[in-house]
């Protein structure tokens, strides 16, 4: 990374500036602290005074409404499934692939690579109606492997982790061999634990496109079985009105908030828990090359 | 000797080995299908029972159907309402972030990045309920300076403007930390160097910043442009592509076939999609290189 060398100047005070970026933060802020602060509020007055918090009134009746008509237990628990598994086979299965491209050649490898790179340029939804289709075939629809194995390998994670891997000086790799290591020893001695720092940023992404990911699930799984967290919450008014004939708007927009809330907050604990991770690895990955 | 030889036969054999996971997987889910669409595009299938060879028959209708392009002119007047403001904030906040006079630039950093790690389906619900005409928060702002109701996710004319906002409030600190990289890649002793030649600050900007975080920009457009022409979430969870169509986007046109299982247009419009992406990204690498 480089340094920020700004250049040397007069010291001006810069107001306008600050007005900028704290204007930019409340308006990037404003909707998530609104929809947090609001899920506690008694539902009538979500609607009735929208933009005062009393704390006064402080309740949980919001979520203990939400828990019983929801099943964002379900939601939760099928998430935690795909999040462990695809998580686990992307951050070993994307360096392990990755570390083979930058260290080592082999027939096939020039292709490979092109037809990763060209997949990184494909929107994603043209996959979409075929994967569905041998989703079919394979009578996975419905099913955890549906969730799991489709782009649990993706393209970009092959990319970013070869980039950081090639910076692994080779002298390391044969200093191990030397010693003895064999070749998949260098993977998990030598290689993982340098490359730490960039495995952090891709566990930090993974897990964040895991959870949020909502197109496919939608798609493939949306039983009530099988639904994730945010396909749960994809149909939650629906699900309300269900559940609870003569639920009134505010009813619905209280317990709405309230799954949405429990919804956000582990990904922003996470995400401000690791934030440094994340930042310098997109930071590293996105415009190299 | 035979040791050694054992070893080279594992190092030439092991790069197999490494990549037959990830070459499995990728096989599987993304070059198989990928094959399948193309052949799906030119048949009439709706996932079951024999598929009919059609021809061209899916594409013809397609380029023909008033629908299609309106879903192309959906997803165009979005991308027009986002990215250049989209742009204009994210260069701002980024040259402000990459500034020594700023404080707090970590704390900004964070702040900026919330929205695009946030669950894109939980916001889109914070959406519905503060745009809701009747009771939504924005509305009950307005009304408190006089001014009246505005039906923002229900008329024509502002559903679509509030859709983009979604996706700016969403996407916006993900182009603000590219844009970031790039300018920290620039070489500060650039503009040491120019200070000493007397340029001012905006001549600074215009000078040395903009020509030397044009690449960054581009990279950003494109990958823009992508997400807008792919965008379907945010459709889907807010609006549903109405009132009367006004937000159904490329993105979610496309879902619609495949919800009437018409498996062989979804196929050829997944195409035209692609191909309209790519030549949108290649225009913008053309524009951008034009200039240099």
């Amino acid at each position: 990374m480089t340094s920020t060398l700004a250049p040397r100047r007069r010291e001006r005070p810069a107001v306008g500036s600050y007005l900028f970026l704290i204007v930019l933060t409340l308006a990037f802020l404003a909707p998530v602290v609104w929809a947090l602060l609001s899920a506690f509020k008694p539902a009538p007055s979500i609607i009735s005074a929208p933009l005062t918090f009393d704390p006064s009134t402080f309740t949980l009746a919001n979520f203990t409404a939400m828990f019983e008509d929801v099943p964002i237990g379900r939601g939760f628990f099928n998430t935690g499934i795909v999040l462990v598994t695809k998580g686990t086979i992307t951050l070993f299965f994307a360096p392990l692939a990755a570390y083979a491209f930058a260290k080592y050649s082999f027939v096939g490898k020039n292709l490979i690579f092109g037809a990763v790179l060209i997949t990184l340029m494909l929107p994603t939804i043209v996959l979409i109606v075929p994967l569905l289709l041998e989703m079919k075939l394979l009578g996975w629809v419905n099913t955890y492997q549906a969730l799991i194995l489709p782009g649990a390998v993706d393209a970009f994670a092959i990319f970013w982790m070869r980039q950081v891997i090639a910076a692994v000086p080779d002298e390391l790799l044969d200093a191990a061999r030397v010693d003895g290591c064999g070749e998949f020893g260098i993977f998990t001695r030598i290689v993982l634990p340098v490359i730490r720092p960039g495995l952090a940023g891709l566990a930090v992404l993974t897990i964040m496109n895991i959870y949020n990911d909502f197109v496919w699930p939608v798609i493939v799984a949306s039983s009530e079985r099988m639904a994730t967290l945010q396909v749960v919450l994809s149909t939650l008014a629906q699900n309300i009105t269900g559940n609870r004939i003569g639920a009134d708007y505010a009813t619905v927009t209280g317990e709405l908030l309230a799954a949405s809330s429990v919804a956000l907050v582990p990904l922003l604990v996470l995400f401000i828990a690791l934030q440094r991770h994340f930042i310098n690895g997109i930071l590293a990955g996105s415009v190299k090359g | 000797m035979a040791a050694l030889t054992a070893a080279r036969t594992r190092r030439r054999l092991a790069p197999y080995v490494f990549v037959l996971p990830f070459v499995a997987i990728f096989a599987a889910f993304s070059v198989y299908p990928l094959f399948f669409t193309a052949r799906l595009s030119f048949t009439s299938w709706r996932g079951s029972g024999a598929a009919e060879w059609v021809g061209w028959e899916n594409y013809t209708y397609l380029l023909t159907s008033s629908a299609f392009w309106s879903s192309l002119a959906n997803s165009g007047i979005l991308w027009v309402l986002i990215i250049p403001a989209q742009l204009v904030i994210a260069l701002l906040a980024a040259v402000l972030l990459n500034s020594a006079r700023i404080r707090l630039r970590g704390f900004f950093r964070v702040a900026f990045i919330v929205p695009f790690v946030t669950p894109l389906v939980a916001v889109a619900q914070i959406w519905v309920v503060v745009f809701d005409t009747q009771y939504g928060a924005v509305n009950g702002a307005l009304n408190l300076l006089g001014l009246p109701d505005i039906g923002w996710l229900t008329t024509t004319v502002w559903a679509k403007p509030t859709l983009a906002l979604l996706f700016i409030w969403k996407t916006t600190g993900f182009i603000i930390i590219i844009l970031l990289s790039g300018l920290q890649s620039i070489d500060g002793t650039l503009y040491e160097a120019a200070s000493i030649d007397g340029a001012s600050r905006r001549r600074q900007l215009t000078a040395i910043t903009a020509p030397l975080l044009r690449r960054t920009i581009m990279f950003a457009v494109v990958l823009q442009t992508l997400a807008v022409f792919q965008m379907f979430a945010e459709p889907f969870v807010v609006t549903q592509g109405g009132p009367y169509s006004s937000t159904t986007t490329a993105g979610y046109y496309l879902y619609n076939h495949i919800t009437r299982a018409d498996l062989g247009t979804g196929a050829a419009n997944s195409f035209l999609l692609v191909l309209l992406v790519m030549v949108l990204s290649l225009v913008f690498v053309r524009l951008l290189r034009a200039k240099d």
